[in-house]
């Protein structure tokens, strides 16, 4: 009883445990209060950006150099850290990315830290709404149509229709094209400043097409495209290719001929499905039948990598696909000739997909003005020219159009031809789940089981079933 | 008369104390001390069990909770929650792609559970009549267990590929036309349960021949002086022995299955044509692409509910009858 009741006798050695316990603690608290305040103003205070991909990077400016290069732009009175996210368009995304930070450091805020990471596109939707959701996601954020009108209907996103507005940079402003500030603005507030855009073309093997005596007439209209690819069909080529499954975003390229037959996944109001009238009717069953001829790889069999790859083979005659990949066919030429182009003009247009991004800032940013400040950065003429160029993107900006991809004919083309032909989709915060559910019903019908009338009355009931949702 | 020893007297002092302790207590006291004896021993427990019980809550039971609160709201992640009565349970019961979800899910529980089943079984039983060298067909039957769900989805883009896989690459070199396993909608889900069989034939393998190894061999010596063959002694004596270890492996495996995702998300995406979206993929969807929380919530609800059921139904149908 008596030595269950005594206090426990603490040996000398244990007193000594304890004491140094507590002077690790009071050294970490020390340490921990330092480094929390922030002495020199010039002098930027590295902090790790707590990304999950490590592709983070911070750039540290000395503070003698902001002097030195100081213009008329530069706004010195700006400190403090920003967050900047944005998916990879390159594998030196970060090398890019680096230089346009630095040239800010040295031009515009030498105070202002800025902390580049990058998200994963597969997953880049569930990775900034759980960056959202955390309260503290990075200041400046690189969103697609396709995905920002959602974040900004939940208000995640920041209004930017002051800031856009601002006279001292209307003519920055009105360097972007009108098309652009469109799909920005929406929900009665400007969302972004467009910066970036990937256009969806065609690719055709001009060796094939004019071997058969095709390559001025093969895009005259939806009926000589089908012609033109029955005739390039033999065992070892496709006449014709486009992507078919949701999961390689095959609606990009079902977009135009939908576009051209006067119709859109939602009407102009917006309140209901918009893929009305026999011209959009006629679209798909065209679409049905190019895809039932026995022109194109059996649906499902190839991504969206694998049917680029059987185009670079010489295997596809023509292909449906992304301006990004003109890159790799000029790194690895073929041993054919090649161009881009549009798909045929509609009874309604002759319009080209596009699909855009833009810089916006988090309404939990802290350091709104130095994310402004950042973003007038990014959009000007010479870091949007420059990261345009090196990652084979469009620009949105009139005024240096002309200046770009001057050894790229390929690119040029795409710029000067393709990008003022643009309508991009309509920036609805469904919009994204509009597309996922009419696919399915669209791939159906590509693979026979429905024709054109069938397809068009299914995607409507699955539009308008997520927009009454 | 010899005088008792020093070590006597005090062990004699100490019992007539104890005797006298006892003695002195009423029932009434002898009561409390056994009730504060039994509430040290259960508060003790409770300490030892705290840490995992913290978790439990934390990670279990709070999570489950919000989630049944969440599918009568409309967002709480991005924007504030909206209380929305029962329109979520409307929509899910009314959303043909949450039918077809659970379906496909269903289906594939169906096709792979049995499968797997039935081929560990026959190998676990190959296996034990080896007495010597089968460690390294065990360690090869195990290795597709140990690769992660999206290595062993890309292993079959090199397999199942119709144009280089090596499956259609036999099938061409004897004439045949390509398989296009994952882009067939009646192949592609039985083609992901055939790869989830293939995952998950080592771990079944491996439990059911721990529950063979346990088997005490004179019942099977008796039966086979008996006259039972082979057949019989593994219908009447292996499968009735072994149902405690199918017991566990029958809810295990329903619970993983019906949570289908990986392969689905690396391989098809649900495609193609919904041909195999399962429940999983389509809560992902719903949470994070189309930040739909409430409806999320309350397909995640339904299959935590069904997960459930399910084990419900195969204990009772699996317990031990006398």
């Amino acid at each position: 009883m008596s030595t269950r009741n005594r206090k426990p006798q603490r040996s000398p050695r244990c007193r000594w445990h304890i004491l140094g316990v507590i002077f690790a603690l009071a050294l970490v608290a020390v340490a921990c209060s330092d480094s929390s305040t922030v002495t020199d103003a010039t002098t930027t205070e590295t902090t790790s950006s707590g990304t999950e991909d490590g592709s983070s990077m911070t750039t540290d400016q000395p503070s003698d150099s902001a002097d030195d290069v100081a213009t008329p732009e530069s706004a010195p009175e700006l400190a403090g850290t920003i967050g900047f996210i944005k998916g990879p368009h390159s594998a030196m995304e970060v090398e890019f990315n680096e230089q346009i930070i630095a040239d800010f450091n040295a031009q515009i805020a030498p105070n202002v830290d800025v902390e580049f990471s990058t998200y994963d596109w597969p997953v880049h939707v569930a990775e900034l709404t759980t960056l959202f959701a955390s309260g503290s996601p990075p200041d400046v954020q690189y969103l697609v149509d396709l995905i920002y009108p959602s974040f900004a209907e939940q208000g995640a996103l920041h209004d930017m229709t002051d800031l856009v507005n601002d006279p001292e940079w209307a003519d920055e402003r009105a360097n972007i094209s009108d098309f652009a500030w469109d799909l920005a603005e929406q929900q009665g507030g400007t969302w972004g400043v467009p910066v970036l855009g990937a256009v969806y073309n065609i690719f055709i093997n001009e060796t094939l097409l004019e071997e058969a005596g095709l390559l001025d007439s093969w895009d005259d209209s939806y009926e000589s495209m089908l012609a033109a690819a029955e005739a390039l069909t033999t065992d070892e080529v496709y006449g014709f290719a486009a992507r078919t499954s949701a999961a390689d975003f095959a609606w990009w390229d079902w977009y135009p001929y939908i576009h051209n037959a006067g119709g859109d996944v939602l009407s102009e109001d917006w309140s209901e499905c918009g893929l009305v009238g026999q011209d959009v009717v006629d679209a798909m069953q065209f679409l049905i039948d190019i895809h039932t001829a026995g022109v194109s790889p059996a649906i499902g069999s190839l991504d969206n990598q694998g049917l680029f790859d059987l185009f670079a083979a010489g295997r596809v005659a023509i292909l449906h696909h992304e301006t990004p990949n003109i890159v790799s066919l000029i790194d690895n030429p073929p041993d054919f000739k090649w161009t881009v182009a549009a798909a045929p003009p509609g009874p309604q247009g002759h319009t080209v997909m596009g699909n855009f991004g833009i810089l916006s800032i988090a309404e939990a940013s802290n350091n709104k003005d130095a994310a402004w400040e950042f973003i007038k950065h990014w959009a000007s003429a010479p870091q949007v020219g420059r990261f345009a160029e090196q990652v084979n993107l469009q620009v949105v900006r009139t005024d240096i159009i002309n200046d770009l991809f001057a050894d790229n004919p390929a690119m040029r083309t795409v710029q000067s031809d393709l990008v003022p032909r643009v309508q991009g989709l309509q920036p609805h915060p469904q919009i994204l789940e509009a597309l996922q559910a009419a696919w399915p019903i669209a791939e159906d019908a590509f693979r026979g089981n429905l024709n054109g009338e069938e397809a068009i009355a299914g995607m409507c009931e699955a539009i308008n079933g997520v927009l009454a949702s | 008369m010899k005088r008792p020893s020093p070590e006597c007297v005090k062990r004699s002092t100490a019992y007539s104390r104890a005797n006298d302790l006892r003695l002195t207590l009423s029932p009434e006291q002898h009561r409390a001390l056994r009730k504060r004896y039994r509430r040290r021993k259960t508060l003790t427990a409770y300490a030892f069990l705290a840490p995992n019980l913290l978790a439990f809550l934390a990670f279990l039971l709070i999570p489950v909770v919000w989630l049944f609160i969440s599918t009568f709201r409309t967002g709480g992640v991005l924007n504030a929650a909206e209380f929305v009565g029962l329109d979520n349970w409307r929509e899910t019961f009314a959303d043909p792609l949450a039918t077809t979800s659970i379906r496909n899910t269903l289906i594939y529980s169906l096709m792979a559970i049995p499968a797997v089943f039935i081929i560990a079984m026959v190998l676990a039983l190959a296996l034990r009549t080896i007495s010597r060298g089968s460690a390294p067909i065990r360690v090869a039957l195990y290795l597709p267990t140990l690769q992660p769900a999206v290595v062993a989805a890309f292993i079959f883009v090199f397999v199942l590929h119709p144009d280089f896989g090596v499956i259609n690459y036999a099938i061409r070199a004897f004439g045949g036309d390509p398989i296009n396993f994952l882009g067939d909608t009646s192949l592609a889900l039985p083609t992901i349960a055939g790869i989830e069989v293939w995952r998950g034939t080592g771990f079944w393998t491996m439990m059911f021949l721990a529950g063979l190894t346990a088997l005490p061999s004179e019942l099977y010596q008796a039966a086979e002086i008996d006259g039972a063959g082979a057949i019989r002694r593994f219908w009447r004596l292996t499968l009735p022995l072994l149902r405690p270890t199918f017991y566990f492996a029958v809810i295990f495996a329903t619970i993983v299955n019906l949570q289908l995702f990986d392969s689905v998300f690396a391989l098809t995406d649900g495609g193609p044509v919904n041909s195999t979206i399962s429940v999983s993929l389509y809560i992902y969807r719903s949470l994070f692409l189309f930040g739909d929380i409430g409806f999320g919530a309350t397909l995640s609800f339904l299959l935590v509910v069904t997960v459930l059921l399910l084990t419900g139904l195969q204990t009772f149908l699996l317990r031990d009858r006398k």
